[in-house]
């Protein structure tokens, strides 16, 4: 396997990334079912705050983050050929990835704190 | 009376490839190559290839009614109306049906589609045992047509860097050989972003092969080699 986010690697980080998203919201939805939905801010800030439920989140997110950038790059390396263009396309997704993770850090340690 | 609509294109004379009407009398039990052979009675400038004329050779692969398959086996009777015959899609025209092949058989030849050996020649040859023998089962029938690599949309889009279907089938069928000594390099080879992985297993290479191949299939063995390698 290469040390780059490449060739079996990446087709293996986007299934594995794949599985435990779909664990996290099955587990989420089921848990939801069981304990009822979160309405106010306060019981919101209760869940999070479990250490449990605060780190598979984060784990969740960013494994969102990775699928989603693998997934996009996919895109991208069929369809964007002209290197200018691919530079500026995987920049703005870059970009897009990296402000909306440093956003749900944001969220998430806020209401943890 | 059957309707045919075929593409025709001359380089030295039309701008773009354009499709042309034909009428023709068949008769029952007629294959489109049977078909294609009569109206070239009458026009003897229409160009495509044939050989065996009997789905062995692969060289009359063509897109029918908006399917890649071989003239020579399929049944005008399972044809609608009017029948649509293109050259297979995505690759450079030579002339009316006639492809170029250059790009299909550089993938072809960048699977390395011989054994590699450390050991000398033996006297006589290489055995392997029936059990070994069994994995190159729906591996060595191809028959290089083209049908699959060119309803493949990424080797459309990246004939140069990706393999397609055809060629990683020939990459699986000697990385299953237990008779070949460079199963290492010929996975490291394929480890990039581009020589296998721009395969995204949508099937429509085993939708298309005459033989009923699955390079689907024979690509995800080779994955499965890679990650018993990396692990």
């Amino acid at each position: 396997m290469s040390r780059k986010l490449s060739g079996l690697r990446a087709w293996y980080v986007q299934r594995l990334s794949a599985a435990y998203i779909t664990f996290y919201v099955l587990i989420a939805v089921i848990s939801m079912l069981f304990n009822g939905t979160p309405t106010t801010y306060k019981s919101w800030a209760t869940v999070w705050s479990s250490p449990l439920v605060s780190t598979m989140t984060l784990l969740f997110f960013t494994a969102l983050l990775i699928h989603a950038w693998i997934g996009i790059r996919d895109v991208i390396l069929d369809y964007v050929h002209p290197f200018g263009a691919r530079l500026v396309v995987l920049s703005l997704f870059a970009v897009m990835l990296i402000t909306s993770g440093l956003w749900v850090a944001r969220v998430l340690f806020n209401a943890i704190n | 009376m059957m309707k045919f609509l075929i593409q025709r294109y001359n380089p030295e004379v039309d701008k773009a490839p354009y499709m042309q009407e034909y009428d023709l009398d068949v008769q029952p039990g007629m294959m489109l190559l049977d078909a294609l052979l009569a109206i070239k009675e009458e026009h003897p400038d229409l160009g495509f290839r044939r050989s065996c004329q009997e789905g062995v050779c692969g060289s009359d692969g063509m897109n029918i009614n908006g399917t890649n398959g071989l003239a020579c086996i399929t049944d005008l009777k399972n044809l609608k109306e009017p029948v649509e015959i293109r050259s297979l899609p995505g690759q450079p025209i030579i002339r009316d049906l006639i492809i170029d092949q250059g790009p299909f058989f550089k993938q072809y030849k960048a699977a390395k589609p011989w054994l590699i050996t450390n050991d000398p020649d033996p006297e006589k040859e290489r055995l392997q045992s029936p059990e070994d023998r069994d994995r190159l089962d729906g591996l060595y029938e191809c028959i290089l047509c083209a049908c699959c690599s060119t309803s493949c949309p990424s080797f459309w889009w990246n004939p140069d860097k990706f393999m397609g279907p055809a060629a990683l089938l020939q990459s699986a069928r000697f990385i299953e050989d237990s008779r070949d000594d460079a199963t290492e390099g010929r996975l490291d080879q394929l480890d990039n972003a581009y020589s296998l992985f721009r395969c995204h297993s949508i099937m429509n290479c085993v939708d298309v092969c005459p033989k009923e191949l699955n390079p689907t299939k024979a690509i995800g063995t080779i994955r499965k080699r890679m990650l018993q390698k990396g692990i």
